[in-house]
């Protein structure tokens, strides 16, 4: 695992109350209840601020999967 | 088990507590079933209010609030709902029963949208009425707050914004952008100075602290609504958090210093009075500005104490003689100027000055000192200092930890009062029996019942008086009122006078007036006045008022604490019977009027009305 990674799994665990090494690509934002609109809000807002990135509106709610957010961050670093 | 996954969440964020480790933890004790303490002064009932998304500081402030040992409830109000709340009496934010409501209105989410882009031709009428109107709107929503519910109200001032359209001749136009806001500013501050219960929270002072080109993350903002970013939340909750400090009586009293290399450059024992480093220039100048920056804190109330490892004749030398040495030996309310180790000082302090350790904080430069007091008193708040002194004064004046809910004249004079105590310990020295003492002391008591004028301090002590305080019940503001507007409550208030000065109101005493009954459901005293016997003439006096009134009988209870056994054998000792023992230690004492009364010492001026 590299280090953006690292960084995204360590925001992820602590926005989305989820143990670092239970976090998947597959996890569904529909299927996953602490992961509601505010969670959302600042998991986009805490990635932005760590990477230094902005990510678009579309983008914030196209993103439905952790593998979604993490595709569309590399896309940006 | 919820009580272990607290502890861990909380130890998880109390090193750093950044925002996104404050929302984690916040998020993940709402998950647990946490059961509040059944001391319901370890309670925090708090609510977040205004105009947008609140939750983020809201849960920045409840974790910081948790992390003082406290148990929170928070409730947060919705995006810009806040009318409805507040001036609806059975609102959900009134189920809530809050004990502190913080109200954080956005001054542009009361004025036009194109008030803005208007401004630089809007004539100086319109803005006179607009500021009546943004200041009102708040006022109406803080007032209705403090009538609808028995909470403190923290209201936050308005930004003064940085960019006006106006640019650099902002100032030469009446009432220009700036002046808009800081003429609404000072209008809260004058309609609000009186009430006890709404403070204004200078959120404009913070931002400026922290920087107002920091305070927005624009992203949050328009997409969510956020009024701060992400490292302005936890700054600013720092800020509500002293209010919460001060409500719950957590404040610290005492400052405890060190004296070489913390009050003056060098060691004393090794420099001599002219070697060390005090004085108008640098270096020297850092510490004479942080001794006055102490003083400034002595003047308002803070007690100071010396704790330094000395020979004491060289030590009380600079305190006695050294022209810039602005704190003096009678600044002080006590002094360990010894080789003993500093722990033990602390303790012998606490002792002396007849304070909780956990009232006291402490200042060193050495860090091996600091570590053993910390080590073998957890409970004083130890300050970490910074190796360069230039920096002492900063480190005490971002401290924030010594505040009170209301100045009273009592505090204003407190320094003076420790001067008068050290003196009445040498007359007791010198006195042939403890009788003999008080005689000579001229005391004067004087009890009444509760004033508006007294009001402040009474509240004041019910608050925060831990050790001579029988039942530790904490009552607000409101509550007491309520008490003193019932025909079946009356509260007293004494203050005690003696040749040595006036110790203002030092005594309170809550009692339910039943006919055949009174009981005294809150009876306490300043531990200044500890050992004077003033008790027993306040007590006399309530037997009096009790028996003129036609009671058979005074009932009195003691709940036990960590902190009040100086209070445990009061009503035994005043002929008082135990009456009632429940199984937490809780006693009840009751007092037979046909049988026995309470006399006024006779050393004691009892004085009435």
């Amino acid at each position: 695992m590299n280090d953006i990674d690292e960084r995204v799994n360590e925001i992820i665990s602590l926005v989305l109350l989820i143990d670092k090494d239970e976090i998947s690509d597959e996890l569904r934002r529909k299927d996953y209840e602490p992961w509601d609109s505010m969670a959302h809000l600042i998991l986009i807002s805490e990635i932005e601020n760590a990477f230094g990135v902005t990510f678009d509106d579309e983008e914030v709610v196209d993103i439905w999967t952790v593998g979604d957010l993490k595709r569309v961050l590399a896309s940006k670093v | 088990m919820s009580d272990d996954a607290l502890k861990k969440i909380l130890d998880s964020v109390r090193e750093t507590q950044t925002y996104l480790n404050l929302w984690s933890a916040y998020k993940k004790i709402e998950r647990l079933e946490v059961t509040p303490p059944e001391d319901s002064s370890r309670i925090v009932r708090l609510a977040v209010i205004g105009s947008s998304t609140l939750e983020p500081l809201a849960a920045c402030i409840d974790i910081k609030v948790r992390l003082l040992g406290l148990h929170v409830d928070t409730f947060v109000g919705g995006f810009n709902t806040y009318r409805q709340e507040a001036l609806n009496p059975s609102s959900s934010l009134y189920s809530h029963n809050p004990d502190v409501v913080i109200l954080a209105i956005d001054a542009w989410s009361l004025l036009d949208q194109d008030f803005l882009s208007s401004f630089p031709r809007m004539n100086t009428e319109d803005r006179e009425t607009l500021v009546d109107n943004i200041t009102n709107e708040v006022l109406n929503v803080a007032q209705a707050l403090e009538q609808n519910s028995s909470a403190l109200v923290l209201v936050n001032n308005f930004l003064i914004p940085v960019f006006t359209p106006l640019g650099i001749v902002d100032s030469k136009q009446v009432l220009g952008l700036r002046e808009f806001f800081q003429q609404a500013n000072a209008r809260l501050i004058d309609a609000l100075r009186t009430t006890d219960r709404i403070h204004v929270v200078d959120l404009d002072a913070i931002a400026s602290d922290f920087g107002k080109s920091r305070l927005v993350d624009w992203n949050t903002f328009y997409r969510g609504s956020v009024s701060f970013s992400a490292d302005f939340m936890p700054f600013l909750a720092d800020e509500y958090v002293r209010y919460v400090r001060a409500l719950k009586g957590l404040s610290k009293k005492c400052i405890v210093l060190d004296l070489d290399n913390t009050l003056w450059g060098g060691i004393i024992g090794e420099d001599g009075l002219e070697g060390i480093k005090l004085g108008t220039t640098s270096p020297g100048i850092e510490y004479l500005e942080f001794q006055r920056t102490l003083l400034s804190l002595y003047n308002r109330g803070i007690i100071l104490a010396v704790n330094s490892k000395n020979n004491f004749d060289d030590a009380i030398k600079v305190l006695r003689e050294h022209p810039y040495q602005v704190l003096r030996e009678e600044h002080f309310a006590a002094l360990r100027i010894n080789w003993q180790n500093k722990a033990q000082n602390m303790i012998e302090l606490a002792q002396e000055i007849n304070i909780g350790l956990d009232s006291m904080v402490f200042i060193d430069d050495n860090p091996v000192e600091r570590a053993q007091v910390r080590q073998a008193l957890p409970e004083v708040l130890v300050v970490e200092m910074p190796e360069n002194p230039r920096l002492y004064r900063a480190t005490i004046e971002r401290l924030n930890v010594f505040d009170v809910l209301t100045l009273t004249k009592e505090d204003l004079a407190r320094g003076e009062m420790y001067v008068g105590r050290r003196k009445r310990a040498e007359l007791e020295r010198k006195a042939a029996s403890l009788e003999d003492f008080l005689r000579t002391l001229e005391l004067k008591v004087h009890v009444q019942e509760v004033s508006d004028f007294n009001m402040p301090r009474v509240v004041q002590m019910i608050g925060k008086t831990n050790q001579f305080n029988l039942t530790t019940k904490r009552y607000t503001h409101a509550e007491v009122q309520g008490f003193r507007d019932s025909e079946d409550w009356v509260v007293y208030s004494m203050s005690v006078t003696d040749r040595f000065g006036d110790e203002g109101i030092v005594g309170v005493a809550i009692i339910k007036r039943d006919a055949d009954t009174w009981r005294i459901d809150s009876f306490l005293m300043s531990c200044r006045v500890i050992g004077r016997s003033v008790e027993t003439a306040f007590l006399a006096k309530i037997i009096n008022d009790a028996r003129s009134a036609g009671a058979k009988r005074v009932i009195g209870e003691y709940i036990p604490t960590k902190k009040n056994p100086p209070a445990s054998d009061f009503y035994e000792r005043h002929g008082f019977v135990k009456s009632k023992e429940t199984s937490d230690g809780a006693t009840e004492w009751t007092l037979d009027l046909e049988e026995k009364m309470v006399d006024v010492p006779e050393w004691i001026e009892l004085t009435e009305g």
